[in-house]
């Protein structure tokens, strides 16, 4: 019934890449769970319109500046749309997380692995980024909130999914059965804090009122900025300054993706091609005071970011 | 011998004479060329006290190893002096074809001293030393002098260095030009108009051989690639201009003589702004990729070239708010040979000097900020010394003295050099650089501004530990200097001192670690200050002017910021840590030692001279 485990590679050393500096793209992969029943939803929650866009499109934006692969789990014939990510169906639907963790898992490219639901939009990407580098000697880094691990906003070892395998042969469900047999690492309330104080990170949507309510916080929560261009990006760009409207939680890696996407004129030159930062030539500035180019700066509304030359002679 | 021709021209005008000289390969090792070469030759030769407008006040051309090796951005020239506005050394850059040609008359560097006793030129070839008479020169633009000189040789291939109008009259910030490149700063022209000598001209064709030239193609053609990607991207597509809109937005600006650091006109005078609108079109140096300069058009239909220096002090420094008058006074400047940073430094405080009614003379004229009229009005007579002119071509700090301890007070400058346009209470290590710089408020020496700008530190905040990153600064601007490249290239080097120690031994044939080379950077500002100290360098001329340590600044994201005398005090203290000096700045005997300099002989003791020849004619 399940798919031989000839190809999960087991950890070793060598096989270990070294952690990339903070806010860059990770050697990593995220893995979406989007192939739940979203009974109580009454729709499939993949589907629900979130910041303009299907909440599965959504997450995978937001989770492409991190990731250098992305797997999406959908139910055998669930329909999704366009996503750039791999798409891997469960072959025996409905088997609760572990299910959809063994099948993403299977599919993932690299060691490893952050799992998320489909029904948890507000995605804190240093918090993401920081569970990522807590990885390094352990199997599973797995965040304590609100009493309570969190399986689905947690990081595996992709060689786990042999254990996994063994729990679905036995039933086990539940994802916590497999963190005493692994070495597991809990991510405490005050480490998360300082990503993510009042854990929106754990925030689902199950219900309706919930989606409403998740949705209104959102557009609370927006920041708001503004990026200003001198010099050849401002040539390139032919404006002066270009608004955004970024997620909760931004970072100076979604105004650069965003500001990408308002003007592709930029990339390739001003912004990477990755769209992750800054090319060479250029530095940037947080309202003129902060001069950073670390992608993780976190923005707030009314922020004004300021890209110019990383040269100032004159 | 490679890279180098190991000859010295030394030109005695007085005397009508010239004698040619040996350098000797511990000298070129040691200092390298440029700034550094010329450093050294003005210690050894300069008589101590020596007053700038005496004879004897050497004034040194100085060619380099990376000149003429085809390495993108190295045509370049040096001139050293003692600086008739500060008193110190006085070294600024210039580049272009008179570079090349500098190089191929088959010398590394020419001393003038003396003064004739009427106008002349100096015309130098291979085999040719010849001083010819000028007078019909004087008063004629560095251009028109130019092109009056090749035409008298029936050969535009000869180039030509002139002092306008301003170093005739000895203002002492008048420029030496070629080319419509400057070496600016210090009152170079000056130099040349007590020396009665209008120009250099030079025309030769003995290249330089090159120790490996397969090595040094491979070096300049990663240069020239890497000098055309996104590392030079602002110098190529907009040029230096592209400072003004930016530095206003992060409150370094300075505006109505430093009394801001935001200037509403900002867009309007930005370099975004300006190519869109008064562009006529871009120009570079010889052998340069990067084609920096961006020329703009007057209504009235000058031609201008424009760099961000020369738009900040003629624009928010004098309150000027419009392009067109900017533009005007560019073109002024250059027509009489004038350092436009000390020009509109040297007006911006008259302007304040008048507004606050230190200088009734000058109020009475309708010397104000933002009148277009009075900075018009006042370049003219600066050059020529006449009317309030007259007062004005001393410089600030001389002007001030003149008028009292309250004019004194708004004097920007260091040693007497006007400030550059960056504003030092919120650019806390440029602060540290402008203060200690030997030839004064300088941002070339070190460009210490990159430091507050990286990132790697709190602009705003002044601590201790600033004063290795100038002393690195500084060191790394000096080998940069005396090699000689472009700073606008430097961002091109991965690691440059390992490379810049394997590009020099591939064009001489010397073995350079990064450290000996960083090692000629220490030794070359060493040398400098020793200089300085002979002439009478005290802790005091290590400072900033009085505004600055004083008043917060009032507008932009820097508001309120200060920089205090103990912050200022500190960071001395701690770049005088960082380059082994004493407390009080002076350097001690080990240092000097230990960097082989300041030994106080005289270049015809260490130099063999085997050759004297010239010519008084024309």
């Amino acid at each position: 019934m399940f798919p031989t485990m000839n190809d999960v590679l087991l950890p070793s050393s060598s096989c270990l890449s070294p952690l990339p500096r903070r806010g860059e793209k990770q050697n990593a992969s995220a893995i979406i769970l989007a192939g739940g029943k979203s009974s109580r939803m009454g729709r499939p929650k993949a589907l629900l319109p979130f910041d303009g866009e299907p909440l599965i499109v959504h997450l995978v934006r937001r989770l492409s500046p991190l990731f250098a692969d992305i797997v999406v789990v959908a139910a055998p014939d669930q329909e999704l749309p366009a996503v750039p990510a791999t798409v891997v169906h469960d072959t025996v639907a409905y088997q609760g997380p572990v299910g959809g963790l063994y099948y993403g898992l299977q599919a993932a490219r690299t060691e490893r692995c952050f799992v998320t639901a489909c029904d948890a939009p507000f995605l804190n990407l240093p918090l993401i980024a920081y569970l990522l580098e807590q990885i390094t000697d352990c199997d599973v880094v797995v965040p304590f909130w609100q009493e309570r691990l969190q399986p689905l906003h947690a990081v595996y070892r992709r060689w786990v999914v042999a254990l996994l395998q063994e729990q679905l042969v036995r039933q086990e469900l539940r994802p916590v059965a497999l963190y005493t047999k692994v070495r597991t690492r809990e991510v405490s309330p005050e480490e998360i804090r300082r990503f993510d104080p009042e854990g929106l990170s754990f925030r689902t949507m199950n219900t309706p009122e919930e989606y409403a309510a998740a949705l209104a916080l959102w557009r609370a929560r927006r920041v708001v900025c503004t990026v200003e261009l001198f010099g050849v990006a401002r040539l390139k760009a032919k404006v002066a300054s270009v608004p955004l409207t970024l997620p909760p939680g931004a970072t100076l890696r979604d105004a650069f993706a965003a500001l990408a996407e308002q003007i592709p004129d930029l990339v390739g030159s001003v912004v990477t091609a990755d769209r992750q930062g800054l090319t060479a030539g250029y530095a940037c500035n947080v309202n003129g005071t902060l001069f950073t180019c670390d992608p993780t700066t976190p923005l707030h509304s009314g922020d004004s970011v300021l890209i110019l030359s990383n040269d100032a002679g004159g | 011998m490679y890279g180098f021709h190991r000859r010295l021209l030394w030109v005695e005008l007085s005397s009508g004479t010239a004698s040619w000289h040996e350098l000797t390969e511990a000298r070129l090792r040691a200092f390298l060329g440029g700034i550094g070469l010329g450093t050294s030759l003005l210690y050894d030769c300069a008589p101590p006290a020596v007053d700038p407008f005496a004879p004897a006040n050497p004034l040194i051309l100085a060619s380099a190893p990376l000149v003429d090796t085809g390495v993108t951005t190295t045509a370049k020239f040096a001139v050293v002096t003692t600086s008739p506005l500060t008193g110190f050394i006085a070294d600024s850059l210039s580049s272009s074809l008179f570079a090349l040609a500098l190089k191929r008359t088959g010398c590394d560097a020419v001393i003038i001293t003396g003064a004739a006793a009427t106008p002349v030129y100096l015309f130098l070839t291979e085999d040719r030393v010849e001083l010819r008479e000028a007078a019909h020169l004087w008063g004629k633009s560095a251009q028109e002098t130019a092109a009056a000189i090749q035409q008298e040789w029936a050969n535009a291939e000869v180039r030509v260095a002139a002092i306008g109008q301003a170093g005739e009259n000895r203002v002492r910030f008048a420029t030496l030009s070629n080319e419509g490149r400057h070496a600016g700063r210090g009152g170079i022209g000056a130099v040349m108009g007590a020396k009665n000598l209008k120009a250099v001209a030079v025309s030769g064709q003995r290249r330089v051989q090159v120790a490996d030239p397969d090595g040094v193609e491979a070096f300049a053609t990663v240069l020239r690639r890497k000098s055309l990607g996104p590392l030079t991207a602002k110098y190529r597509e907009i040029g230096t201009v592209a400072n003004v809109a930016v530095f206003n937005r992060l409150g370094v600006l300075p505006t109505h003589n430093f009394q801001q650091s935001t200037c509403e006109a900002a867009e309007a005078l930005s370099g975004e702004h300006l190519l869109t609108t008064r562009f006529s079109r871009v120009h570079g140096c010889a052998s340069c990729t990067i084609r920096c300069e961006r020329l703009f058009r007057a209504l009235t239909g000058e031609e201008q070239r424009l760099e961000y220096e020369t738009l900040f002090a003629l624009g928010p420094l004098c309150g000027i708010a419009d392009p067109e008058v900017v533009v005007r006074a560019a073109h002024l400047c250059d027509r009489y040979g004038l350092d436009t940073i000390s020009t509109g430094g040297t007006i911006a405080w008259a302007m304040e000097c008048a507004e606050k009614g230190i200088w009734p003379a000058a109020r009475t004229q309708g010397i104000r900020f933002g009148s277009a009229e009075a900075l018009l009005s006042l370049i003219p007579a600066i050059a020529t010394r006449t009317g309030l002119g007259a007062l004005l071509a001393e410089g600030s700090r001389r002007a001030a003295a003149q008028l009292g301890d309250e004019a004194q007070r708004w004097a920007m400058h260091v040693k007497g050099m006007e400030l550059p346009g960056y504003e030092p209470r919120s650019l806390k290590t440029l602060a540290l650089g402008l203060a200690v710089s030997a030839r004064g408020a300088c941002h070339n020496r070190s460009g210490a501004y990159e430091v507050d700008f990286s990132g790697q530190v709190d602009r705003l905040r002044a601590e201790p530990g600033r004063g290795a990153l100038v002393a690195a600064a500084e060191d790394f601007a000096a080998v940069l200097d005396s090699l000689i490249v472009c700073k606008f290239l430097r961002k091109c080097f991965d690691n440059f001192f390992e490379q810049a120690a394997d590009l020099l031994g591939a064009v001489t044939g010397w073995s350079y670690s990064a450290e000996e080379l960083r090692r000629v950077g220490e030794r070359i500002n060493t040398l400098k200050k020793l200089y300085n100290i002979r002439r009478g360098w005290q802790p005091h001329d290590d400072w900033l002017p009085p505004r600055l340590l004083s008043e917060p600044l009032p507008t932009g994201v820097a508001q309120g910021t200060r920089l205090t005398a103990t912050e200022l005090r500190g960071m001395i203290q701690g770049y005088y840590t960082a380059r082994g000096w004493d407390a009080q700045g002076f350097v001690p005997e080990q240092k000097r030692q230990e960097l082989g300099i300041g030994n106080e002989e005289s270049l015809s003791g260490v130099a063999n001279i085997w050759h004297t020849r010239v010519s008084v004619g024309g």
